[in-house]
């Protein structure tokens, strides 16, 4: 059934592209992928390129992947080790969602950080309070991180 | 269904007032409850009414269960045991029982809400079936209501179809006409492979009624029929799936608990309200034998309230007095800081370890004490003196510490110990029927003794948690000595179980432990009938906690 559904959503994936991100097996093994996001436009992000890995459980899409960044960033929700804040990844996750629809849901997360339940607190305030310093801290670490 | 009093001693019992037997002891069944409310109403009108809003003689919980054997029993008021002062009304339910409960709640709504079985059971677990909040909320905006719970009044019921062209399944992508699948209100389609998959991963995980539909965001509720119908092959995860629905029941409710004794399969209702905990300590006894409290969940800690208790064990559990010790017997070396315990001697101290010579008033080097000798003239300077009264302080409150954790502890270590007591009392029983000639019925009283000994252990015990926390006033004197008078009983009964009993002798001391049992099970009845009334009339002070 998860071999089955990974393959189907490869195939998609590979069909029809989304525009900022992309995702595809690293070898032969068909459950762990590697994904890349674009920065988007509107964010201190943009210009930069983010790596992450995905990990598809075996009873998947019943249980959430485990998809965590590999490129560092500065993000209330996105912590040193690169594990993401996001309901959609964890009770809040539906069958129905594919890996493609993720990507899309974090490629928004890095528009609209959410403050009010960050992973990293320090992040958060500063973002709350003062958001030039947030935007410029985010920019030099996509500069120095995410720009090759 | 029945109900029970929390009762220390089991097998006989004494009138509250007037020492006369109560023959009726043994099977009260459902009834004992109306019983307990009328007695107590007696013994104590005022207060029962305020802490215990929810049970009254004739409380709203008992006139509701529709189920059983209440119908044909009238109730004798003048054969009825009165309850005790410390006693709670509560009820054991086994796990058909709490069905059967559920369904009557849902079938009693049902006609007042006016909406199908289904969503009536569903809303009411939403509102964690608080009945009152889920009819005004209904009244005021239905529709919302329904909305919010993700329901509908009448939902279709639930089938599995087939036959659709189009259909193709967002789980697993399999599609065409053959695949069967089920679709809610919502109108979310997926085949039926994938929901039995996805509810069968949610049951697993502990959920019941709570499974929704699996489409993202998508809070439309599967419901219990759709459930049911899904899972209908899996006998292992239907069982599972409709043991969570009861779990889920008696979690959901504050006036139901599950008793905590391993693999015990009972929950108790109870509607002391957690407001009234301080005063009133609501212990209950199990059908399994288990004596809890329900408002902590821990052991029978009567006669201490459980917030005392919670801090008490803490207390004893955190590190905090170990440091507190080493504060007040030990010093560091100046020079190499070893901890170093005076145990004896002089004030001319030489560490071991660096061989550096101090003094231990002032703590300055030995040599600059010259030929005073052994008396340092530092010691009366203002900050000496300081440090000298704030060291007496914390020793102090270590010493008042100790004094109460040491009686409390010595009950504990007894209590364990009467266990083993219950063990060899059971071998001299029978050893006393074959070398005495004596029934089985004659060698009872010594079981009994120790059924005693080990509830008055353990309400000892707790009372030495109660006198830490009391302020010292007349009142705790009083206290004190109540508490005295039934320790110093429980011990001599404890001697004399431990007596050996011989042809010549047992007759004697047979009724030398009976006597001593009664009275020690009177000084144990007027402690605790003291402490709670004292409890709920704020007579003592106790330390801001």
């Amino acid at each position: 059934m998860a071999l089955k559904r990974i393959n189907k959503e490869l195939k998609d994936l590979s069909q029809d592209p989304p525009t900022t991100c992309s995702a595809g097996p690293i070898g032969e093994d068909l459950f762990h992928w590697q994904a890349t996001i674009m920065g988007p436009k509107d964010s201190p992000y943009n210009g930069g390129v983010f790596f992450l890995s995905i990990h598809f459980p075996t009873d998947y899409p019943f249980k959430p992947p485990k998809i965590t960044f590999t490129t560092k960033i500065y993000h209330p929700n996105i912590n040193s080790n690169g594990s993401i804040c996001l309901d959609i990844l964890k009770d809040q996750w539906s069958p129905a969602l594919t890996i493609s629809k993720v990507l899309l849901s974090i490629c928004s997360l890095l528009t609209d950080p959410n403050p009010d339940d960050p992973l990293v607190p320090e992040i958060a305030h500063i973002y709350k309070t003062d958001r030039h310093r947030y935007e410029s801290i985010a920019k030099e670490w996509t500069q120095k991180y995410a720009c090759k | 269904m029945s109900g029970y009093n929390s009762d220390g001693f089991m097998d006989e019992d004494y009138d509250d007032d007037a020492f006369e037997y109560s023959e009726e002891e043994e099977e009260f069944g459902h009834n004992a409850i109306i019983g307990n409310s009328a007695g107590a109403s007696q013994l104590n009108n005022e207060s029962q009414t305020e802490t215990q809003p929810g049970v009254s003689a004739d409380g709203p919980f008992y006139e509701n269960d529709l189920l059983d054997d209440t119908g044909d029993f009238e109730p004798v008021l003048g054969s009825i045991k009165k309850k005790k002062a410390w006693e709670v009304d509560y009820m054991i339910y086994d796990p058909e029982e709490l069905r059967a409960k559920q369904v009557n709640i849902a079938a009693r709504m049902e006609p007042l809400l006016g909406i199908s079985k289904e969503a009536t059971r569903l809303l009411l677990r939403h509102y964690f079936w608080k009945e009152e909040n889920l009819i005004e909320d209904y009244l005021s905006d239905s529709e919302r209501t329904l909305a919010k719970a993700g329901l509908t009044a009448y939902p279709p019921p639930p089938e599995l179809k087939s036959g659709d062209e189009n259909f193709s399944c967002a789980i697993c992508y399999t599609d065409g006409a053959d695949e069967s699948y089920l679709a809610l209100t919502c109108g979310h389609r997926f085949c039926s492979d994938c929901y039995r998959t996805y509810v069968t991963g949610k049951v697993l995980e502990g959920d019941s009624w709570r499974i929704h539909c699996p489409a993202p965001k998508c809070k439309v509720l599967l419901g219990i029929t759709a459930s049911r119908l899904l899972l209908a092959q899996d006998n292992t995860v239907m069982e599972r799936y409709e043991e969570n629905l009861t779990r889920s029941f008696v979690n959901d409710l504050d006036t139901f608990a599950w008793c905590p004794a391993p693999n015990c399969e009972y929950a108790i209702e109870c509607h002391v309200p957690r407001t009234a905990w301080a005063t009133t300590i609501p212990v209950v006894e199990c059908k399994c034998g288990n004596s809890f409290c329900f408002g902590c969940k821990f052991d029978n800690h009567l006669p201490a309230p459980c917030y005392m208790v919670s801090r008490w064990l803490q207390k004893c559990k955190d590190d905090s007095e170990t440091s507190n010790w080493i504060k007040v017997n030990t010093k560091e070396c100046v020079k190499c800081k070893s901890t170093i315990e005076k145990n004896g001697g002089c004030n001319h101290m030489t560490c071991r370890d660096c061989h550096y010579e101090f003094c231990w008033i002032c703590m300055g080097p030995w040599s600059e004490h010259g030929q005073q000798f052994y008396n340092c003239n530092r010691f009366n300077e203002d900050s000496s003196k300081e440090a000298r009264e704030s060291i007496s302080k914390t020793r102090q409150s270590l010493e008042r510490y100790i004094h109460y954790f040491t009686r409390y502890n010595n009950h504990e270590q007894s209590a364990k110990l009467a266990r083993k007591l219950l063990a060899t009392t059971e071998k001299n029983m029978e050893q006393m029927q074959r070398e005495l000639a004596l029934s089985w019925i004659e060698v009872q009283f010594l079981r009994d003794a120790v059924d005693v000994l080990s509830v008055c252990r353990s309400t000892l015990k707790w009372t030495y948690v109660l006198a830490y926390y009391m302020v010292a006033d007349n009142q705790k004197i009083i206290f004190e000595d109540n508490q005295s008078d039934l320790e110093m009983a429980t011990e001599q009964l404890n001697g004399l179980v431990e007596d050996p009993i011989g042809q010549d002798t047992v007759d004697d001391i047979k009724r030398k432990i009976m006597d001593k049992s009664t009275y020690v099970k009177t000084r144990w009845e007027t402690l605790l009938r003291d402490i709670t009334t004292g409890l709920q009339e704020n007579r003592w002070q106790f330390e801001t906690l």
